[in-house]
């Protein structure tokens, strides 16, 4: 199931960057346009000749590999913990962390769409070990109505980057600056509920791992070696929630959403 | 308890910036797919370990993968890694730092090893962990690299030592460090200095008997964890205390991982030793007796170095009686001149002639046989290449790579030091007999290690009615080194406090005549027996 996750996120990544893409059982032969290569490649100085010279570059074609079977084959053999993976993943990052979409209508009459506020969350829980939930939220700037699963939700309707004909939307009552406090309030919320014996634990090693540094330096007079330590101790053990906007956007959408 | 919570405070600024400027504005497509990909790398557990995962190119042994765990769960990310040679200490730091990574725990990292390791570690780092490790040089800035890989002797240079102390790494990792285990040298200190969040200690050579040692390094990962040092030596006056006080071995425990090769799937693989006994022809067997007799009084260190060198060929024994420079040698001299090719020589072609191609390490204790043998393979259309302790790191880089692409046979007179990994060779042949049976074993422990799958074999040569069969039957029978578990020994020798090379070089010393050395070496063998028996 991961390694056909890996194909088509490669693939719908090359294809929406405009690249020529073979699509085969297990592999992935992709002709990059001169964009991504110049993005992926890392050939600067290729680019940059061609370009004094007056000349076009032509841009590499990749072959992937993404089951285990073909892995002998020629070509990148492509995993969770391929560097590949993880720069077309950080690439795709850069370019998709904000948005604004309508909702396409398929419509002859004048027709509103409401505007929604949608941000992904990580949230990190980080003790003495790490661990992260995501939170799709989407807010109803007019309503107040707050929507979780939010990507879900919008997968079953059609998105576009333009509004569709005869299509208008109204301003938001709630500004997006508001709106974030009413998500977060709802994480929040969420995080007070949740189990947190994990803080409880990596308080109590804290503790101890501070009482063993006390009385060890006690009769030194090494106070800076201490005070290094005592850092290293809060550093690994301190529970610590960070929240990590991931995406978000404006989306506004036909009244009628969340079709339940 | 209280939780500190960080709140994102920049996206919303930017996602404004964006919204006005109509610019970076994302496809629903892509928008998607990201959020998509996010959900694929999200670590929604403490617990289980997301590396072998990541990582389905390297099969990770069964041991390994448990005390990447075991350090991350139980240790807190501060440990002695202290396996065995050959069991692939490197392999489990690798996992523990890349585990640290995925989760995000970990950025900037500093790696100190000896500096013939550098390369090596940059490599495995790459190759089986896919992590952008940099060897430092000249001219880099300790900031630049997240991943910095450097020797230890670069590291404590006072102009680097300072920019390293300002640095907060997330993770210091010491290799060989045993290095680092006196409280009162430079390398001890620079490392207690570093600011660390997380600090692994890898070390082949067991600590865990030695008082003050062990004190040290455990100081350097858990200040106070065995106490201050005078609490500590009160409590354990003897380092038979230290053994025997089940409490204390449970506190190492906690900051320790030492896997036993007897108790790891490498076990499986089997070493099949074959004793290749010779006998000097006559001519040869005529020099040998003329030279035991002319040392008859002489110093007997010197004697059995002489009988040794013969034992390994004309050349070692004839350089080194002509640097003796003494002129009641020239008969003998001239006499060794014209010896024929020596036997073991001669075996050694018929070897690997029989082995169709496959890889050979060839160990030999003298550079002069070296260099004969390389001469006389080549006569026979045999590829060799040398390998040598003094060798600069990059040659023997070089020279590794050259045996493993392009020839047959490796001549080495020394094991290569920790972490060489010729585990794609499954053939050693001991050309000559080292006395300290914990040498052969570090030889052996080249190619028996992680990595390897074929059976070992291992041939040993000795020639009948010499100095070797002495050896043979005074050390390594006594010690039934051939049937004993890997790694016993090395127990043994620690518990007793032994370190094999001085004791026999105090034994020669001060041996009167061979009789009495084979005495003395009797005792030793007999001590390390009994105690064998009794672990």
């Amino acid at each position: 199931m991961r390694k056909n996750f890996i194909h088509d996120f490669l693939e719908t990544f090359f294809r929406e960057n405009n690249c020529h893409v073979d699509s085969m059982e297990g592999k992935l032969v992709v002709g990059l346009t001169e964009e991504m290569d110049k993005a992926l490649m890392n050939r600067p100085f290729y680019w940059n000749y061609m370009e004094t010279m007056n000349q076009k570059g032509k841009p590499m074609k990749l072959t992937f590999l993404t089951k285990n079977e073909n892995r002998d084959e020629e070509g990148e053999w492509v995993t969770f913990g391929s560097p590949r993976l993880h720069q077309v993943a950080k690439h795709l990052k850069g370019q998709s962390q904000y948005t604004r979409l309508f909702q396409v209508m398929h419509t002859h009459e004048q027709t509103m769409l409401h505007p929604w506020l949608v941000l992904n969350y990580c949230v990190r829980y980080e003790g003495k070990q790490i661990k992260e939930k995501l939170f799709s939220i989407g807010l109803h700037l007019i309503k107040g109505t707050i929507v979780h699963d939010m990507m879900e939700n919008l997968q079953q309707i059609e998105l576009h980057e333009v509004i569709s004909n005869h299509c208008y939307t109204i301003s938001p009552i709630i500004k997006p600056s508001s709106g974030i406090n009413r998500i977060e309030k709802y994480i929040d919320d969420f995080i007070e509920n949740d189990d947190h014996t994990w803080a409880v634990k990596a308080h109590q090693r804290l503790q101890r791992e501070l009482d063993l540094i006390q009385h060890f330096y006690e009769h030194t007079s090494d106070k800076q070696e201490k005070k290094r330590e005592e850092i290293a101790a809060q550093k690994r053990f301190t529970p610590k929630i960070t929240h990590e906007i991931i995406s978000g956007g404006l989306f506004y959408l036909d009244t009628r959403f969340p079709f339940q | 308890m209280h939780i500190i919570i960080n709140k994102d405070k920049y996206f919303l600024n930017q996602l404004h910036t964006k919204l006005e400027n109509n610019q970076q504005l994302s496809s629903w497509e892509l928008f998607e797919l990201h959020y998509r990909m996010e959900t694929m790398l999200i670590h929604d557990d403490f617990d289980a370990l997301l590396v072998p995962n990541y990582l389905p190119h390297v099969n990770f042994m069964e041991h390994q993968v448990k005390a990447a765990q075991t350090v991350i769960h139980d240790m807190d990310g501060r440990a002695i890694l202290a396996d065995e040679v050959g069991l692939g200490k490197t392999i489990e730091a690798g996992l523990i730092l890349k585990e640290y990574m995925l989760r995000k725990l970990v950025k900037k990292v500093l790696i100190l090893v000896p500096s013939s390791l550098v390369p090596q570690w940059v490599e495995e780092l790459h190759e089986k962990f896919h992590i952008p490790a940099v060897a430092f040089r000249k001219g880099y800035e300790w900031e630049q690299y997240d991943v910095v890989i450097a020797s230890i002797d670069t590291a404590k240079q006072n102009k680097h030592q300072s920019h390293i102390l300002d640095i907060e790494y997330d993770m210091v990792i010491v290799d060989e460090a045993h290095k680092i285990k006196n409280h009162k040298t430079k390398n001890h200190a620079m490392i207690r200095a570093i600011q660390k969040k997380y600090c692994l200690l890898l070390t082949a050579t067991p600590v865990q008997n030695k008082l003050r040692e062990l004190f040290n390094l455990v100081t350097v990962l858990k200040p106070g964890f065995l106490g201050t040092y005078e609490s500590f030596k009160r409590k354990y006056r003897t380092e038979n205390e230290i053994q025997s006080d089940k409490h204390l071995q449970k506190l190492i425990q906690q900051v320790m991982v030492r896997n036993a090769r007897k108790d790891t799937l490498l076990h499986d693989v089997k070493r099949q030793v074959e004793t290749v006994w010779l006998t000097f022809n006559e001519e040869e067997q005529k020099v040998y007796d003329s030279l035991s007799n002319i040392f008859q009084d002489s110093h007997t260190f010197s004697k059995i170095t002489y009988l040794k060198e013969l034992c390994s060929s004309r050349e070692a024994c004839y350089l080194s009686l002509e640097a003796s420079d003494s002129k009641k040698y020239k008969d003998i001299l001239e006499n060794i001149a014209v010896l024929p090719h020596h036997v073991k020589a001669k075996k050694l072609v018929e070897i690997i002639q029989s082995l169709n191609g496959k890889k050979v390490i060839v160990f030999t204790e003298y550079r002069a046989t070296q260099f004969y043998l390389q001469w006389y393979l080549a006569q026979e259309n045999i590829s060799s290449v040398p390998f040598r302790g003094g060798m600069k790191a990059n040659r023997k880089t070089w020279m590794m790579e050259l045996f493993q692409n392009n020839k047959q046979v490796l001549i080495a007179t020394e094991a290569g030091g920790e972490g060489v990994n010729l585990q794609f060779c499954s053939h050693i042949i001991n050309y000559d007999l080292p006395w300290n049976p914990m040498r052969l074993e570090q030889r052996i422990g080249r190619i028996h290690r992680y990595g390897q799958e074929n059976d070992v074999h291992i041939y040993h040569f000795a020639i009948q009615h010499t100095i070797e069969e002495q050896i043979m039957h005074l050390l390594y029978k006594k010690i039934h080194m051939f049937e004993q578990v890997v790694g016993k020994l090395d127990d043994i020798l620690t518990a007793l406090n032994i370190d094999l090379d001085k004791e026999f070089s105090s034994i020669m010393e001060t041996s009167d005549s061979v009789e009495e050395m084979e005495i003395k070496v009797n005792h030793l063998t007999e001590v390390i027996n009994q105690a064998g028996r009794e672990a």
